[in-house]
C-alpha cells in the first residue's frame, strides 16, 4: 500500500489536485481519498454528499471526508469515561460531570487528526493507494511534527518515571513490608499505569513514525506560480526536511500562457530547494474556465506515473 | 502479658532496626517525591506557564496521576519555607 500526502498553501488546488490524482490512479489500482481539510470540498470536486463515511464512486475509488470535531469529541469522551472510572465514587457526588471540560483542551485536533491517518493507514489495506488532502501549510505542519515532538516528550516521560519506580524499590527493599496493610507504591514497570501508558503511546508514535518516513509514503508538494506561493512553499519544504518526511514530488498548478515566465521563475527556485525530485505542471483548464466540463478531477496531465 | 527478656530484647531491636531503614531511606523518599513533583509538573505545568508537552500526552496521564498531583499541591503549599523544608529532609534541628 501507497500514502500520498498532498499538501500546500491554502488555496493553490490541493484538493484538485489530489482528486486528480486519485482518479488517475483508480484507472489502475483500488484508490481511497480521504479529505483532512477542515473545510471540505472533495465533495464538491466529485459531486457527491459525503458525511464522514466512506462512500464508493467508482468501482476502484472510494471517497471519505473527516470530521474533525467529531474526532475531538469521540476521544475526548474515551478519556472521561476513563477518568469518571477512575474516580468512580464522584459519581455518588454527581460530580462526575465535571470532567466533561476536558472537551475544551488545546491541541485535541491536531491528535485527532493524526488518529485519524493512523486508524485509515491501519483499517484500509485493503487499497493499493490512500490519498490524503491536508490541511493549509501551517496545520499540516503541525500535525506532521507532531509525531516527532510527541516522541521525544514521551521518551523524556519514560526516562523520569523509570528513575521514579528505580527510587520507589529501593525504599521498599530497605524498608520491606513492615505490616500487610501498608500500600507499597508499584514498582515494578508492569505494574505501573504511567509508565504501561507511556510506553504504549511510544510504540504507537514509533510505528506511525516509521511509516510516515517509509517508502510508502510520499508528500506531493501543490504550488502556483506566484511570489506568495513559492515562499510558502520554501517554508514547508523547510519544516519537510527538519521531520525528515519523504518530498517525492512537485505540482506547479495553474499555469497559463500568461503566468509561464513566472512559472519558470518558481520552479527554477524551487528547484534550487530541492534536488532530484520531479516537478510537473498543471495547466489552467480552459475546459473548466468556459465550462464547458464539470469534471474538475479529470485534468489532461498525468500526475501519477512516478508513483505507479 | 509479660514479656520475656529474650523477647522484650527482639523487640527493642526491632524497633532500632525500624528507625534505622527509615533513617536511611529519608532522603530517598524525599528525592523521589520530588522527582514525582517534577513529573507532575512537566505534565501539567502549562497551570503556571511552563512550557507543556502536547496537551493529549496529559489527558491520557491524567487518570492515573492522582499521587502525583497530590504532591504537587502539598510541594506548593510547602514552598513558602523551602528552608524549613530542606533542612527538615537533611535532618538538621
Amino acid at each position: 500500500m501507497k500514502i500520498l500526502f498532498f499538501t500546500g498553501k491554502g488555496g493553490v488546488g490541493k484538493s484538485t489536485m489530489s482528486a486528480a490524482a486519485a482518479w488517475q490512479l483508480s484507472q489502475r489500482k483500488q484508490v481511497l481519498i480521504v479529505s483532512l481539510d477542515p473545510a471540505h470540498n472533495l465533495g464538491d470536486i466529485f459531486g457527491v454528499n459525503l458525511k464522514d463515511k466512506k462512500a464508493r464512486f467508482t468501482e476502484n475509488l472510494y471517497l471519505k471526508e473527516i470530521d474533525l470535531q467529531k474526532l475531538s469529541r469521540e476521544y475526548l469522551q474515551r478519556e472521561i469515561n476513563v477518568l469518571t472510572g477512575t474516580y468512580r465514587y464522584l459519581q455518588t457526588l454527581n460530580l462526575d460531570n465535571y470532567f466533561s471540560i476536558l472537551k475544551y483542551s488545546p491541541g485535541i485536533e491536531e491528535y485527532a487528526l493524526l488518529t485519524s491517518i493512523e486508524n485509515t493507514i491501519r483499517d484500509e489495506r485493503n487499497f493499493d493507494y490512500i490519498v490524503f488532502d491536508t490541511p493549509p501549510t501551517g496545520l499540516a505542519l503541525r500535525f506532521l511534527a507532531l509525531p516527532k515532538i510527541t516522541i521525544t516528550w514521551i521518551d523524556r516521560l519514560i526516562q523520569m518515571r523509570r528513575k521514579i519506580l528505580e527510587k520507589r524499590y529501593t525504599i521498599h527493599r530497605i524498608r520491606g513490608t513492615q505490616n500487610e496493610k501498608e500500600t507499597v507504591l508499584d514498582y515494578r514497570e508492569e505494574d505501573d499505569d504511567t509508565l504501561k501508558r507511556l510506553k504504549t503511546l511510544y510504540d504507537y508514535y514509533q510505528d506511525l513514525t516509521s511509516t510516515l518516513k517509509g517508502e510508502g509514503c510520499a508528500i506531493v508538494l501543490v504550488y502556483n506560480p506566484d511570489i506568495l506561493s513559492l515562499r510558502e512553499s520554501g517554508r514547508l519544504i523547510e519544516g519537510l526536511n527538519d521531520l525528515n518526511l519523504p518530498l517525492r514530488m512537485l505540482i506547479n498548478n495553474k499555469v497559463t500562457e500568461d503566468n509561464k515566465k513566472m512559472a519558470d521563475h518558481v520552479d527554477g527556485k524551487i528547484a534550487q530547494m530541492v534536488k532530484d525530485i520531479e516537478i510537473r505542471r498543471v495547466f489552467l483548464s480552459q475546459a473548466l474556465l468556459d465550462g464547458s466540463s464539470n469534471k474538475l478531477y479529470d485534468i489532461k496531465e498525468d500526475i501519477v506515473s512516478v508513483f505507479l | 502479658m509479660k514479656l520475656s527478656i529474650f523477647d522484650f530484647f527482639r523487640q527493642k531491636l526491632k524497633g532500632m532496626d525500624a528507625v534505622h531503614r527509615e533513617n536511611v531511606v529519608a532522603l530517598t523518599i524525599v528525592e523521589m517525591e520530588e522527582l514525582e513533583n517534577i513529573f507532575a509538573l512537566l505534565l501539567f505545568g502549562s497551570f503556571v506557564g511552563f512550557p507543556a508537552p502536547p496537551t493529549f500526552i496529559a489527558v491520557e496521564l491524567l487518570p492515573f496521576m492522582e499521587r502525583e498531583l497530590r504532591i504537587l499541591n502539598q510541594r506548593a503549599k510547602d514552598s513558602d519555607d523551602m528552608f524549613a523544608e530542606m533542612c527538615g529532609a537533611l535532618g538538621i534541628s
